[in-house]
């Protein structure tokens, strides 16, 4: 395709005058349609107009085009309202990732199939389980052993705190749907289907208190042995459902209230969760 | 004001390589979007500034303009030029995204003085004579002798290349009010350069 006009071009005080917008109506128009024509002059424009703006401009542009599509989770993260940069510190979260829910998953359906298979109603495995993954999946969210992003988040200046906080949060929404619906599958009253949600969410506050001294390992390891043996120690002189009885869930709120302070007062000491962990 | 004229025919237009470069961003090329937007990103720039005069709002619409062009290059029938197609995307969206500002005019104002008279003699090819089916004429006196309305379909279709459905929208008319203006327009367009060159021929 040729160019049908080739012989007259826009000189540049005219483009000049177009550009700092001079020119009235007809004759900008004049100049715009030459322009949507001619290659020549559409070069020869290019130094007059506001440089800085555009080379920004390309920036954002290359920013856009060059990321590459985001993984699901951030994908769904983002539409959930999230902002980008936290989508992609939640995704990045090691006990978010498909294995470690796959496994939490496993563990679980093991342990309902355990309690449901015996005879005498002996939930003692599903009631050791499930209350430990929210809490192995929130000490392995901020380990700094297998988070390729830990470097990262170390040098950000983005709070500690609050991606922990953030992270727990990620944990239990994603841990929750799946351990709710399977603890229904539970023979006994139905209300056990909920009630390891007591412990489960007290033993949350009582890891980070513990990983604010020992550190996230150590602390998951502590409390998993803690609760292995509350839940072991009552199995024979207690009734199934001791663990999760009204007077032992005021117990845990009780440890729960208590680590929050032991976290407050960390916290109040080294500024920020972040620093104890 | 001297328009520069040059002898002989001007070396080979880039219009094929613009073509060849969108069949590049096809496949992924940002090499050949950055050429693309070397190329167009300039007078784009110029244009859109002349509609809405906010630096940011310009630069918004050309970011979505090539990001768009990237997504979406498979779009560009190549029946047309790339200049005239990136036209479209980016006025477009300036549109629909001032569809909300009140404060904002996107159609020339054609009255009042103009603050630098051009000299008309200087720009006749620069004017679309092809589109309006005129060989030559005084196309700028015949618009100005154009009433407001009409100007504003003439511009906001010919020139701006928006469908008259568009038109419609952007002017708060409807389509069929924007076709019978446009109609009209061209008509008397016609005559009034019709006239100009019998003048001239006298």
């Amino acid at each position: 395709m040729t160019t049908p006009h080739t012989t007259w071009h826009a000189d540049d005080d005219l483009l000049a005058a177009y550009v700092a917008g001079e020119l009235d109506p007809i004759g900008g128009a004049s100049v715009e349609q030459h322009l949507t024509r001619c290659a020549e002059c559409r070069v020869r424009i290019r130094p007059l107009v506001d440089v800085p703006a555009l080379d920004r401009t390309w920036l954002a542009i290359r920013d856009t085009v060059q990321s590459p599509v985001l993984p699901l989770p951030i994908r769904v993260a983002r539409r959930l309202g999230l902002p980008e940069p936290t989508s992609v510190l939640l995704a990045a979260t090691a006990s978010l990732r498909t294995a470690w829910l796959a496994s939490a998953v496993v563990a679980l359906a093991f342990a309902v199939l355990a309690a449901a298979w015996s005879s005498d109603g002996v939930i003692a495995p599903f009631l050791l389980v499930a209350p430990l993954i929210p809490v192995l999946g929130v000490a392995a969210a901020y380990g700094p052993h297998e988070d390729p992003l830990e470097s990262l988040v170390v040098t950000a200046p983005y709070g500690r705190t609050r991606l922990i906080l953030l992270r727990t949060l990620a944990v239990l929404a994603s841990a929750l749907p799946v351990a709710v619906p399977l603890g229904f599958l539970l023979p006994g009253p139905v209300w056990l289907a909920v009630a390891w949600l007591g412990p489960a969410l007290a033993l949350v506050p009582v890891l980070l208190a513990l990983a604010s001294f020992v550190g996230p390992r150590a602390a998951g390891a502590t409390v998993a042995i803690g609760w292995s043996a509350v839940v072991l120690g009552s199995l024979r002189p207690l009734p199934a459902t001791w663990p999760v009885e009204a007077t032992q869930q005021v117990v845990y709120l009780g440890l729960a209230a208590l680590a929050g302070v032991v976290l407050y007062v960390r916290t109040r000491h080294d500024r920020q969760i972040g620093a104890v962990l | 004001m001297e328009a520069i004229r040059h002898p002989g025919p001007t070396p080979d237009a880039p219009e094929q390589g613009d073509t060849a470069l969108v069949a590049r961003v096809t496949e992924g090329d940002t090499g050949a979007l950055r050429e693309l937007y070397d190329r167009h990103a300039a007078w784009l720039q110029a244009r859109l500034m002349r509609r809405c005069n906010d630096p940011e709002v310009v630069a918004d619409v050309l970011q979505d303009t090539f990001v768009a062009l990237w997504k979406d290059a498979t779009s560009y029938r190549g029946d047309g030029e790339v200049a005239g197609w990136l036209w479209g995307i980016a006025f477009r969206r300036m549109v629909s995204r001032l569809r909300k500002r009140k404060d904002v005019v996107l159609l020339s104002v054609w009255e009042g003085p103009a603050r630098a008279q051009l000299d008309r003699t200087l720009v006749p090819a620069a004017e679309d004579q092809a589109l309006l089916g005129v060989e030559y004429g005084d196309l700028a006196g015949a618009l100005r002798r154009l009433s407001p309305e009409f100007r504003a379909v003439v511009q906001a279709v010919v020139l701006d290349g928006l469908t008259t459905r568009e038109a419609g929208r952007l002017l708060g008319v409807r389509e069929n009010t924007v076709k019978t203006r446009l109609h009209r327009a061209k008509a008397q367009l016609r005559g009034s350069l019709a006239e100009a060159a019998l003048e001239d021929w006298r």
